[in-house]
């Protein structure tokens, strides 16, 4: 096999093209994306699918051209649904009867045309007004949800903020990081006037702050009795936004100096949480925690339990990965249930028990955030700018999703973060425009007997002006009877996000090589049926073949096989990172998951010495290359981007000038790179460095990519920074990109 | 009585009986007992100091003093509780007849030492308060509250330590030395709190690891001076935080439903005060000063559920044990005083509320601490405001706050003390000198002053524990016996002194010489003992029967000391020293201590208190109230307490001690009102208005608590102030005339005359 010939998606995610050509009053594949876009019509059919048949929903993706969902606001006429099924109207519905009539295209009932709803139809029986509704021309719309669509008036966006204050949160500078983050952001918090906030600080023991607005500074009070918290106020602990501005910038100008001087290594992590739950718990909205020392007092506290090289391969192995405590799942269901959503910062510089911390947000339909051995110096400008995200992105609050879909076929798992209030209905108490979803469905058990099937998304929220909606993304897809099409029409994007997803939910209850197995199997699986169906045919005995669709199949999986999540074993990732990336991977849309598994690596020495000042010119000069070592030119300078961060590498014998230029000191004096400072310095070609990073980082702002620099045969950082993440080498057990390869193909012509 | 005064101006000392019967049975039939109501820090003008530790017996440790006997010579002295001979230290090798140590003037029979080598040994320690403010009050009284406390604020002495507790629904302990925004550690009302979970809770130990062993308290003991510091500032330095917080205080925010009383966690509040003073400063001389402004509703020291339809606990409801919350709230106060005690500290409480707010169960701990107290209706009122401007004020009728007092007494044979009625607490120390009879603080002769001021007093009741045999008769040297009043305590300007006051008094020449007892009555003396022993029976005794036993006693002791023939009343008299004791039992048996189904048991407990702190004068005052009476007829003079006192063209001026009240006859009251006294050629018509307005103000300039005053007229509302406290010499039914522009008091009650009536004819019957 030669290794230059292996399809590789250096370009990343792409769009199945073709499918939306073919439904253009689907919605964007943005927002929904099935595993393959041509449903089986019988069961027996999809046994012989092995991949995951499901969907990707991110229902509220930022369009990359900017483009707004329509907002349709049916008044008091109510917003027009099957009187059966519940389904939205949309455009696959059917008119009939001069208008009168329309038919549900889920459940095929025919309802009524209610009067203030009724047009004209035309001879094609299309309704004359069909330009002026977006809600029968668009796959994506907004409704505005009249007042029996909610069961308390609409809350105003809250947040509140729960920040560790013991002697490390100072120390490392968080603290600072964030009081003045969240100051900068006050003026963009969504929702204003009606926004609420609120702070609790803790070590050992709680510090509430009365935000009164007539106050002219906050009030704080501790509350240190840790086996009976309660709450030391009745109002005031959150308080109006701009009634209460003054106060709470006050607070904010002083919550660094505060604690200064704090020597508390303690931290009263659950008993403060339960507290934050107290206070929020008549609005909801959405607790932010910032977590820097493991809890170790009152209800919550959490074992230095650690990494143990010793369960790794036994049956105690996956208890590492989830928590230990039921306090953490409980306070979840709990934050829920009151509309919370939860938001982890978790920085620590030594075992801080993610497993247990991240199944919060898990619960909560929130995301965790972390940074290991954080340094407010080198690492402050991720934190701002993805805290500064957090607070001003668009969010829905008390927010819930169903996904509703034609007859004979069935939603049976869902996966990511919310809770599932009942069998079909994911409970989100703050969703935002970062987090998407995936599920699987399954076909019941008659064939089925109609052309199309219908998918019908619907996510209910309260918007952060107050109103309640309803965004709506209705797709259709085609029905086959021909497992080819099947392959055919499979989205490899798709495919990866429910394929990660439950690889990752697997680890929860297995060993890492049973769900590096399992991946493994189900892609030799789905290639031999493959192969079963074409190989005759073809004569292709010798040579391993694949869908076009799924051409990048085997690259994604051996990826998926040495990311964070499921790579190795014990030395091979800390388990707090493990963990951590296995929660961010839960929440991941597609694109952005793709970047994860094979990251780009481009080599930019000569776009940075040759290219042109205009930029549209200058992307010629930048080379994607292939993930494996093979491909460092010594002499080059390279940007690895995972979406996460960046690695900038120099090459041994790459220009020490140019070097210096770009990084303000000698290169070649320094034995650790990790403290450099990287920012822009007094030259042409630094200042070109900088711009190019700000245009990938702007590529996708729902994270902040530090900038780590490191040196061609710089020991332990190369090693452990870039090459482990050089997905087609063969690291330590794992094969490389052509060994995987002849392994996957010596599997697939095995016989069963 | 004037002897008795000046006595009382030497020594502070007034007695009942200054000439001792000689056996425990003579002492049994005069009926009002032997004992004494001492000022131990009554100001004595020329009283010296002396700058250095008193010389004591080596056998008794009493404290040499004026009637020792000296023997020059050998340079010897011979106690005279215990006759030991006591050499003298080589510091005293001078000694002469013509050059005495002070201690030993016969003037001098009350001194005072402040020895140096105590000044030296640690730096005046400055006094503590610690404010315990109530929140749950309308927001007017808040206001009150806040002005009068920035006006303590300011007055307090620049060194001493302050610190803030605020309190509703929870308790809020404010870190005064936080300094960037007001910081409070915040307690569950409802949860009573230890000494070692506030060290715990507070961070007291967040830059100072705990001590592994021993007690931690105090700076001495384990505490780093830093984190005290946080919570107890000096004045100077924690104005401004303290302003600060006060300025912006709330009302307890927690919602009171309409059927409710508002949650008020008095006695947790005090519970935390006190384990912070506890923790901060054991031993040295601190105060709780308490503004509470309703009742106590959470934790072990609440008084009332607080459901509204649930009344407040009446004298009627404690008399049937029906007051579900009072032993329990006893019981948790008389703990927090043990508690108080044992650290030193003081608890006064400022009680300002329509409403009673349980000074009734707080009494046992202010009492027992030396604690002021101070009952108004409101925050706003002159009685809160002006008493608490009193407390910190320094003038001339500066309170002269003491701290940490020990009170010691050494009698000479054959008497013994039985106990001591007033604002202290037993130290337990039993020796041979304790009765087996109890009375008050018994059992000891050594009592805990944690508190103690200019005018605080001990009523000590004594024991004669004389056989009343052959061989004690007739021995002249044996006449005269001795008492030493021994007080220790930080004296206001932060040193620890001892005063020593000796007394010298005599037993009866002879048993059965009752001239030579009646010579020494100080019949004032005997009213308030008698008072404090009938108020402290009735809390005390179940089924007590106060005027029974005040009728009994009375006609005991006329029947022993009165002259009568048998069968005759009208053949009865008594001897000026007895003149008037049966008009202060006729008073006393009208007053507020005896009648207390008239208030509530708030409010007897506030005036118990007062009577049981206050000297003889004062408290003649409030068993008797004095009458002035101004007229163009006559200089100001005093007028009887009757009814008859009442003329149209007098004004009248009550002392009733909790209340002045100046009464405008009729005529006089329509000639103010008609402006008279703008006129300039009315000038002497202003001036009579005038004089019963000053003299009002100097009581109340000197007094403390601060008198309520009232101003009225005759036949006006507040007129029954006066009324109230009259002879009803006419009343509408017993016929008797009203004199001329004069009044009929509207009462069932006797009056003085049918009292002395009654007495006379009971006296002299055949028993
Ligand atoms: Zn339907
Ligand atoms: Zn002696």
């Amino acid at each position: 096999v030669d290794s230059k010939s292996l399809p590789r998606p250096l370009d990343g995610d792409v769009l199945p093209q073709s499918f939306m050509e073919n439904y253009p009053l689907n919605c964007d594949p943005l927002y929904f994306r099935l595993t393959t876009s041509a449903i089986p019509s019988s069961q027996s059919l999809l046994s012989r699918w092995h991949l995951p048949l499901g969907v990707v929903v991110h229902p509220l993706a930022e369009s990359p051209n900017g483009e707004e969902v329509p907002v349709v606001n049916f008044g008091a006429g109510g917003i027009v649904r099957c009187r059966r099924c519940r389904t939205y109207v949309n455009p696959y519905v059917t008119f009939s009867e001069s208008g009168r009539k329309w038919r549900c295209n889920i459940c095929s009932l025919l309802n009524d045309v209610s009067g203030e709803y009724y047009a004209q139809l035309d001879a094609n029986n299309i309704r004359i007004d069909i330009n002026q509704r977006p809600e029968l021309t668009k796959g994506s719309v907004e409704y505005v949800a009249p007042a029996e669509y909610m069961v308390r008036p609409p809350m105003p966006p809250l947040y509140f903020f729960l920040i560790d204050v013991s002697v490390t949160a100072v120390r490392s500078g968080m603290l600072e990081v964030v009081a003045k983050t969240i100051k900068s952001c006050l003026d963009e918090l969504p929702g204003s006037p009606r926004t609420q906030i609120g702070f609790l600080t803790f070590d050992s023991t709680l510090h509430f702050y009365n935000m009164k607005s007539s106050l002219t500074q906050p009030q704080m009070m501790v509350v240190s009795d840790l086996d009976d918290i309660f709450v030391p106020l009745p109002d005031d602990l959150l308080v109006n936004l701009s009634e209460s501005r003054s106060v709470v910038d006050a607070f904010l100008d002083s919550l660094p100096s505060m604690f200064q001087d704090n020597v508390n290594v303690e931290s009263a992590f659950g008993p403060a949480l339960k507290a934050a739950f107290m206070v929020m718990n008549r609005l909801g909205g959405k607790l932010l925690i910032f977590q820097s020392t493991l809890p170790s007092l009152g209800v919550g506290r959490l074992r230095l339990r650690g990494d143990d090289s010793r369960v790794y391969g036994t049956d105690k192995e996956p208890a590492l990965r989830t928590p230990e405590d039921p306090f953490y799942k409980q306070m979840a269901a709990d934050l829920t249930k009151f509309q919370i959503g939860v938001n982890v910062y978790a920085f620590s510089d030594n075992y801080t028990d993610i497993a247990s911390l991240g199944t919060l947000a898990k619960y909560t339909g929130g995301q965790l955030q972390y940074y290991p051995s954080f340094r407010g110096s080198l690492h402050g400008e991720r934190l701002r700018h993805e805290l500064a995200r957090d607070l001003t992105r668009e969010t829905a609050w008390e927010a819930v999703m169903r996904i509703r879909c034609g007859k004979g076929v069935r939603f049976t798992t869902y996966h990511g973060n919310f809770m599932l209030r009942s069998t079909d209905l994911l409970s989100l108490p703050a969703v935002d425009c970062d987090k998407a979803f995936a599920a699987q469905f399954a076909l019941e058990e008659t064939l089925l007997t109609t052309q199309t099937v219908y998918f019908q998304v619907a996510l209910l929220y309260t918007s952060s002006s107050g109103e309640r909606r309803i965004r709506v993304h209705t797709a259709a897809a085609p029905v086959v009877t021909d497992l080819g099409d099947m392959y055919r029409q499979a989205d490899v994007g798709a495919i990866m996000s429910l394929f990660s997803r439950l690889a990752i939910e697997k680890t929860l209850s297995y060993k890492l090589e049973d769900a590096r197995q399992s991946v493994q199997m189900r892609i030799v699986k789905a290639l031999k049926e493959y192969r079963n169906l074409y190989a005759v045919q073809h004569r292709l005995a010798g040579r391993l073949i694949y869908p076009e669709s799924l051409k990048f199949l085997p690259l994604y999986g051996l990826a998926l096989l040495k990311s964070i999540p499921l790579r190795g074993g014990f030395a091979d990732a800390h388990l707090d990172e493990r963990c951590a990336t296995g929660y961010t991977v839960m929440n991941l849309p597609v694109k952005r998951l793709l970047k994860l598994l094979y990251p780009s690596l481009i080599q930019i020495d000569d776009y940075l010495v040759k290219a042109p000042d205009d930029a549209r010119d200058g992307e010629n000069y930048l080379r994607k290359v292939p993930l494996a070592a093979e491909n460092l030119n010594p002499k080059g300078l390279y940007l690895y981007d995972d979406g996460l961060r960046f690695i900038l590498w120099f090459g041994r014998m790459f220009a020490s000038d140019i070097a210096s230029d770009l990084l303000g000191v000698d290169i070649n004096s320094l034995p650790d790179l990790s403290q450099i400072n990287f920012c822009a310095r007094e030259n042409k070609i630094s200042r070109k460095l900088m711009e190019l990073v700000k245009r990938f980082r702007e590529a996708d702002p729902s994270n902040y990519q530090l900038c780590h620099i490191v040196r061609q045969g710089e020991r332990v950082r190369e090693g452990s920074l870039l090459l482990v993440n050089l997905v087609e080498d063969q690291i330590g057990g794992a094969s490389g990109y052509v060994d995987w390869i002849l392994q996957i193909h010596r599997q697939v012509q095995q016989s069963a | 009585m004037e002897e008795f005064a000046d006595l009382e101006s030497q020594d502070g000392v007034r007695m009942p009986w200054n000439v001792f019967p000689v056996s425990k049975q003579e002492a049994t039939d005069c009926v009002v007992p032997v004992s004494a109501i001492y000022t131990p820090l009554k100001p004595i003008p020329a009283m010296p100091v002396l700058p250095y530790s008193p010389i004591r017996c080596r056998t008794c440790r009493s404290v040499l003093n004026p009637f020792a006997i000296v023997d020059f010579a050998a340079k010897i002295w011979i106690c005279p509780f215990c006759f030991q001979r006591n050499h003298f230290p080589p510091n005293y090798a001078s000694i002469s007849e013509e050059n005495l140590p002070a201690e030993l003037y016969t003037q001098c029979t009350t001194i005072e030492y402040e020895s140096p080598m105590e000044a030296a040994s640690s730096a005046p320690v400055p006094p503590v308060f610690l404010f315990v403010v109530d929140t749950c009050v309308i927001e007017e009284e808040l206001g009150f509250l806040k002005s009068a406390l920035s006006q303590a604020v300011d007055l307090l002495p620049d060194n001493s330590l302050v610190g803030l507790i605020t309190f509703g629904t929870y308790v809020q302990v404010h870190e005064l030395g936080f300094g960037l925004m007001p910081k409070s550690f915040v307690f569950k009302g409802s949860k009573e709190v230890t000494k070692d979970q506030i060290l715990e809770q507070m961070g007291f130990f967040a830059k100072k690891p705990k001590p592994a062993t021993g007690v931690i308290a105090g700076a001495r003991d384990g505490l780093s001076s830093e984190s005290i510091a946080r919570f107890l500032l000096p004045a100077s330095e924690c104005e401004f935080a303290l302003n600060s917080v006060l300025e912006e205080l709330q009302k307890d925010p927690w919602p009171v439903p309409a059927d409710q009383r508002a949650t008020r966690c008095t006695s947790t509040a005090l519970n935390v005060a006190s384990c912070l003073l506890g923790a901060c400063v054991p031993g040295s001389g601190g105060r709780i000063m308490a503004f509470v402004g309703g009742p106590a509703t959470e934790g072990s020291g609440a008084i009332v559920s607080k459901d509204l339809s649930e009344p407040i606990r009446s004298h009627k409801d404690l008399d049937k044990d029906s007051a579900p919350f009072f032993h329990k709230a006893v019981k948790f106060y008389e703990g927090l005083s043990k508690q108080l005690v044992n650290q030193g500290h003081v608890l006064d409480v400022f009680a300002c509320a329509l409403d009673q707010v349980g000074l009734a169960e707080l009494k046992v701990a202010v009492e027992k601490t030396g604690g002021l107290v101070v009952l108004a209706e409101s925050f706003g009122h002159s009685v809160f405001k002006d008493s608490l401007k009193h407390v910190f004020q320094s003038t001339d009728y500066d309170l002269g706050l003491s701290f940490n007092g020990i009170f010691e007494v050494n009698c000479s044979k054959d008497i013994k003390i039985q106990g001591v009625i007033g604002p202290c607490a037993s130290l337990e120390k039993r020796t041979p000198i304790c009765s087996e009879t109890i009375v008050g603080q018994g059992s000891t002769s050594a009592w805990k002053m944690c508190g103690l001021d200019r005018a605080t007093s001990l009523c000590l009741v004594f024991d004669i524990v004389k056989k009343d045999t052959p061989d004690a008769v007739g021995q002249p040297t044996s006449n005269q016996f001795y008492l030493q009043f021994l007080t220790y305590y930080q004296h206001n300007n932060g040193q620890m002194r001892l005063r020593a006051t000796t007394l010298s008094r005599r037993w009866v020449a002879g048993p059965g010489n009752i001239q030579d007892i009646i010579s020494g009555f100080d019949q004032e003396a005997a009213a308030v003992v008698m008072a404090r022993l009938v108020s402290f029976k009735m809390e005390s005794e179940a089924d007590f029967d106060p005027l029974r036993w005040l009728d009994r006693s009375l006609i005991r002791l006329c029947k022993r000391f009165g002259d009568y023939q048998k069968e005759n009343p009208l053949s009865f008299s008594l001897s000026p020293r007895f003149s008037i004791f049966p008009q202060f039992i006729f008073h006393l048996r009208r007053s507020q201590f005896i009648q207390v189904f008239n208030n509530s048991p708030d409010e007897t407990a506030y005036f118990r208190m007062i009577l049981n702190r206050e000297n003889v004068a004062n408290s003649v005052v409030m068993i008797q109230p004095s009458l002035i009476s101004y007229s163009f007829h006559s200089a100001p003079e005093p007028a009887l307490l009757d009814v008859a006192a009442i003329s149209a063209d007098r004004i009248l001026l009550l002392d009733a001690y909790f209340t002045v009240v100046i009464f405008h006859g009729a005529t006089i009251a329509q000639w103010r009102k008609a402006g008279y006294q703008n006129q300039p050629e009315h000038e002497v018509f202003a001036q009579l208005l005038r004089a019963p307005k000053d003299d009002a103000d100097a009581i109340i300039r000197e007094r403390f608590p601060v008198p309520r005053l009232v101003v009225c007229d005759q036949h006006g509302s507040q007129a029954r102030f006066l009324l109230a406290r009259l002879n009803p010499s006419a009343t509408y039914n017993n016929g008797a005339p009203a004199g001329p522009g004069g009044d009929i008091i509207f009462t069932d009650d006797a009056s003085f005359d049918v009292f002395l009536d009654h007495l006379q004819r009971l006296v002299v019957q055949r028993s």
